[in-house]
């Protein structure tokens, strides 16, 4: 189904816009949040979360979902305004496709134990978070730091929960690999 | 021996996402597998690690003004500066993107609140798992002991009482790691149900009421004093769990 007021010229009422004020508006450091990890840097996050409440305010009218489901909502159009932005940035050089089992097992040169060894625990955990494959660092923000369910987590990066489930599993095994790494376990 | 999707499984199972029946096979199997059990370990410190460590972001004050700003002109939208050359085929593809979540449907929203919950739950699952788990740090039904075993290892003394004349035995407490932080955990017994209760400083005043939830069958009960965040878990009959709290709490309002 088409949003409600999917046309460019409609307006949200002043009720709808306080609407707006008390349920989206308080998940804007969420979605900047989510945004910051995305992008990796502070002006494109902002340029996406800036994009993606602009959607979100012109869709609101069609958003029929509880206020506790606003966050989830509102971080799903931030999502997708980032892969958006990212699919522009990379447009030359993209080759491949996410591959579940290919990247998960890879062992590249940008494997958090080659280059965090050294480093201070809490900088290498986020490190090796920027590190990894963005479907991977998709699924850890949202449910680390956003506290997502696994089925919020599922509508928001549209894959089947069992999917979230084993990236969130990967990703982790990622995360701990370079937290070992950086405190010589 | 070999654990096809195990990890998974337990990560879900840490995540209080696995359905009770899994969940009960997996608490069975991990009780007697060392392996498991380290695994498990590994996995509770790297949340730790996330949550004392990697950080989440402010929105800085001029993208709230920008937003606030599109909020009180929505005229912006048709008048709204041509953007730079991606950004316009961004725009489209975006609002294509918004447009598929029209028929959004979702589950109850897990919000901070309930990552807590997840976080106090999972503490006391862990406390009470067979073999790898530990129950208490401090030993000891007498009130005196154990809150001031606390001193050095906390930035606050808990209240700790002991309601065993009305059936509510204190049994000792332990340092856990909660909320990004750590607590002090106690537990009280109730016939053979042990009750952990979790709490630590908080600003937010002392006017919520408990709380109640549920999950895999056991009880969260939540409130705030006006000094401390209280979780109070376990596998204690609802009624039971409601009374002591109101133990807890009277006590809380009689002390000094």
């Amino acid at each position: 189904m088409a949003a409600k007021s999917s046309s460019e010229g409609e307006r949200l009422d002043s009720h709808e816009l306080e609407r707006f004020e008390t349920v989206v508006l308080p998940h804007l450091d969420a979605a900047y949040t989510l945004a910051r990890y995305l992008t990796r840097n502070d002006h494109d996050a902002e340029d996406v979360v800036q994009d993606a409440y602009l959607r979100a305010l012109k869709y609101f009218g069609g958003f029929r979902g509880e206020e506790s489901s606003a966050r989830a909502w509102v971080l799903a159009i931030v999502r997708n305004t980032a892969y958006t932005w990212r699919r522009r940035q990379h447009s030359d050089t993209l080759g491949t496709e996410f591959n579940e089992e290919l990247h998960s097992d890879t062992v590249a040169d940008e494997h958090p134990e080659a280059t965090l060894l050294k480093r201070d625990a809490g900088e290498s955990l986020t490190r090796a978070l920027d590190q990894l494959p963005i479907e991977f660092r998709e699924v850890i923000v949202l449910r680390e730091l956003e506290g997502l369910s696994y089925k919020e987590i599922s509508d928001v990066a549209g894959v089947p929960v069992g999917t979230v489930m084993s990236r969130l599993s990967r990703a982790r095994q990622r995360l701990q690999e370079a937290l070992c790494a950086a405190e010589e376990c | 021996m070999s654990h096809p999707n195990f990890e998974s499984q337990l990560d879900a199972y840490l995540d209080g996402e696995l359905a009770a029946v899994d969940a009960r096979e997996l608490e069975a199997h991990v009780a007697q597998c060392r392996e498991c059990m380290e695994f498990r370990d590994r996995r509770l410190a790297l949340r730790a690690a996330i949550n004392a460590r990697v950080p989440t972001f402010q929105a800085s004050d001029v993208l709230r003004q920008r937003v606030r700003a599109a909020m009180r002109k929505p005229s912006m939208f048709g008048s709204r500066p041509r953007p730079p050359r991606p950004w316009r085929s961004l725009a489209i593809a975006a609002s294509l993107a918004v447009v598929a979540l029209g028929t959004w449907q979702l589950a109850a929203r897990r919000s901070a609140g309930e990552a807590l919950a997840g976080d106090v739950f999972t503490s006391h699952v862990r406390s009470l798992m067979p073999g790898g788990g530990h129950l208490t740090d401090v030993l000891s039904s007498d009130q005196h002991t154990v809150k001031p075993w606390f001193n050095g290892k906390l930035d606050y003394s808990p209240p700790v009482y002991d309601f065993a004349g009305r059936g509510y035995p204190l049994i000792g407490g332990r340092l856990d790691y909660v909320a990004g932080r750590p607590v002090a955990a106690l537990v009280y017994g109730r016939r053979q149900h042990v009750i952990n209760v979790v709490l630590w400083p908080s600003a937010r005043g002392g006017d919520l009421g408990p709380t109640t939830q549920t999950r895999q069958g056991y009880h969260l009960l939540h409130w705030n004093t006006p000094a401390y965040a209280y979780w109070v878990v376990s596998d204690l009959g609802l009624t039971e769990l409601r009374e002591f709290s109101r133990l807890l709490q009277q006590a809380d309002s009689a002390a000094p």
